[in-house]
């Protein structure tokens, strides 16, 4: 029986020791790595910046689209999630201090309704109506469901970037109008739209990626391949269109 | 009063809008034909201030122009969450205090006789909040009478009230924090009274407006109840029953129960009453305008009134706080339970900042309340929101 404990011991204080020098030389690689990025100069890295125009589908509407286009003849729209995807862009970027971004339920809306997050942000919701809400999702990374009654927040953190189309589809049980959209990235190379449908991704290593592009409240989607050049901006228009 | 009927009330200005107007007609509404776009260039849509998205699933005000609500328009509220179940071997049971009891399969139920209402379907607490003033439809329901199965069932004499039960269930918590404290899985349930169901012909409804029920609305069965709020209309209905005794569910006899101050002398009596019949409502569902004449602003006002059924009399708005004037009421779509649009050519205004607000008077002579009327002001649960509702627009010279 001793031996036996001594044997696990034995086993403990080895797989400790290799822990620490595995923890030791994985901590000492990251370190370098965001080294090697904060001592970048930018010149070494490249951006990408354009304009996404929604353009309709004469077969299929998008009645609600108007909360989105301030200007029906040049479509730039807004709340449009896009991102690079693809290539280990995990493994390039530098990380940062996670952020809380607040979202509130406030007249039986999810306010905003589309955030875009970094893996570890957390999100602190609210509830400013009079009414009770509650927070849900299915997520297959994460699920959720937090009643909350008037004047009760709830903060939750999102641990897993699950990427542009694997978004955290958030709602309210008793409200079944209501919805937000939650996109979580392993990278900083994100961004939505503006009012004007603009977007700036910027600090990106040189190198062949995917630019996808989509609208949750649209089910609009689309992607294209992008170079990314050092010291340079490059510049691109995307359309969407509701799908047949 | 000059009556007017669809056309002239639900499109022909009410509609118009620029903004509007260029992003439908650009293929983006499902509403532009080529009647309609033609008329739509009458007036320029004026926005209401601060008024929050409508969210699909919702009646979208802005571009109503239709007497029967869209499907991707129609609102619902559940509970105890949306319950998944296979249609095939679904069972509508029927029991409790009749002479046979029946579990009727849904094929059953279509092959009984075949009737159809056409009522407005509205949420107890539609006009509770700015965000939910649009959980509200109007719909054609069809499916067959469900008095007339319950009396093939020979309902017993003792029977004061019939209960319905939903497929959907959920534990609820009695006396929470308690010694007595009790736990316990119910279905959603909700009962009205024999006289009630007499009078109010409700349906075992299985279509909407021609189609079969989307499950988030009910599917395969639901009750409908004309002139009661939505809550009544039990979804997934999966049991029926006779009974002698009150149902004191959670959903009839602890929520959905509107306490509200009565003045009783100098005294004011708080009394809880369960959410059952629609109250008399009107909304302004969307302001036009015209181009600027003599430095005054032409305004048309659209929107819609319900009730229970009594009947809408008239209605009437007030901008600012000029006199009430008399509108236009629909003459071409009309039924007992159903809603009512209403139109009016406003005096011009001047540039600035305006409300408009309208009230619905019924065939009774009741007025809708104000905020700050009695039956409002003094209510202290957000149900039962029937009050006027004021719109803030703002137009330029």
């Amino acid at each position: 029986m001793c031996g036996l404990v001594c044997q696990r011991n034995s086993y403990a204080r080895f797989f400790f020791v290799m822990y620490t020098i595995f923890g030791a030389f994985v901590g000492v690689q990251i370190r370098n790595l965001c080294a090697q990025e904060s001592a970048q100069e930018s010149t070494k890295l490249g951006s990408v910046r354009g304009t996404v125009r929604y353009v309709p589908n004469p077969a299929k509407s998008w009645r609600l689209g108007r909360y989105y286009i301030a200007n029906a003849k040049t479509g730039e729209l807004a709340e449009a999630v896009v991102a690079l995807t693809g290539r280990d862009l995990a493994l390039t970027s530098t990380e940062r201090e996670a952020q809380t971004v607040v979202v509130d339920q406030k007249n039986f809306q999810f306010t905003p309704e589309t955030v875009a997050l970094r893996a570890g942000d957390r999100i602190r919701f609210l509830n400013s109506d009079d009414h009770a809400h509650n927070v849900r999702t299915e997520h297959d990374d994460q699920a959720f469901n937090v009643t909350m009654p008037p004047g009760e927040e709830h903060v939750e953190t999102f641990a897993v970037g699950a990427g542009i189309n694997n978004p955290y589809r958030i709602d309210c049980v008793f409200h079944s109008a209501m919805r937000a959209w939650v996109y979580v990235f392993d990278h900083p190379w994100y961004q939505l739209t503006a009012k004007d449908g603009k977007f700036e991704l910027v600090n990106i290593p040189p190198g062949e990626y995917r630019l996808e592009v989509v609208h949750p409240a649209g089910s609009l989607r689309t992607r294209q391949s992008i170079v990314v050049t050092a010291g340079k901006t490059d510049e691109v228009e995307i359309k969407l269109t509701m799908p047949d | 009063m000059k009556p007017i009927n669809r056309r002239e009330a639900g499109q022909k200005a009410a509609l118009a809008a620029t903004g509007l107007l260029a992003w439908l007609s650009q293929g983006n509404g499902a509403l532009v034909n080529g009647a309609l776009a033609q008329e739509l260039t009458d007036g320029e849509l004026v926005p209401f201030l601060n008024e929050p998205r409508t969210p699909p699933n919702r009646l979208d005000w802005e571009v109503l122009d239709t007497w029967l609500t869209p499907q991707d328009q129609v609102f619902s509220v559940q509970h105890y969450g949306v319950p998944k179940f296979d249609y095939d071997s679904y069972r509508l049971d029927v029991g409790g205090l009749v002479d046979k009891s029946l579990s009727l399969t849904l094929a059953d139920i279509k092959a009984r006789p075949k009737s159809d209402v056409t009522m407005v379907l509205e949420c107890a607490g539609n006009g509770s909040n700015d965000g939910f003033m649009n959980a509200v439809c109007n719909n054609r329901w069809s499916g067959t009478p469900l008095m007339d199965l319950l009396d093939q069932c020979g309902i017993n004499s003792a029977t004061t009230e019939i209960v319905f039960f939903g497929k959907d269930t959920q534990e609820e918590v009695l006396r929470p924090g308690t010694k007595r404290e009790l736990k316990v899985e119910v279905p959603f349930g909700r009962s009205m009274s024999i006289d009630d169901a007499r009078r109010l012909a409700p349906l075992l409804a299985y279509e909407r407006n021609g189609e079969p029920i989307e499950h988030r609305n009910g599917a395969p069965i639901r009750l409908i109840v004309p002139g009661w709020y939505g809550v009544a209309n039990v979804k997934w209905l999966s049991r029926i029953e006779c009974r002698d005794r009150r149902y004191m569910g959670r959903y009839m006899a602890r929520d959905y129960v509107t306490v509200r101050g009565e003045r009783q002398g100098d005294e004011v009596v708080f009394v809880e009453t369960s959410v059952t019949r629609i109250n008399l409502k009107s909304v302004v569902a969307r302001v036009t305008r015209k181009p600027t004449e003599n430095e005054k602003i032409p305004l048309h006002a659209f929107g819609v009134a319900w009730d229970d059924g009594t009947g809408i009399e008239r209605v009437e708005v007030k901008v600012d706080e000029g006199p009430w004037q008399p509108t236009n009421l629909d003459v071409e779509n009309r039924s007992q339970f159903g809603w009512t649009f209403f139109s009016i050519e406003l005096p011009p205004v001047s540039a600035g900042e305006h409300t408009i607000v309208s009230r619905a008077i019924d065939a009774k002579g009741r007025i809708q309340p104000t905020a700050e009327d009695d039956e409002i002001a003094l209510k202290r649960t957000y149900w039962e929101a029937y009050q006027q509702w004021p719109r803030s627009f703002s137009v330029e010279a």
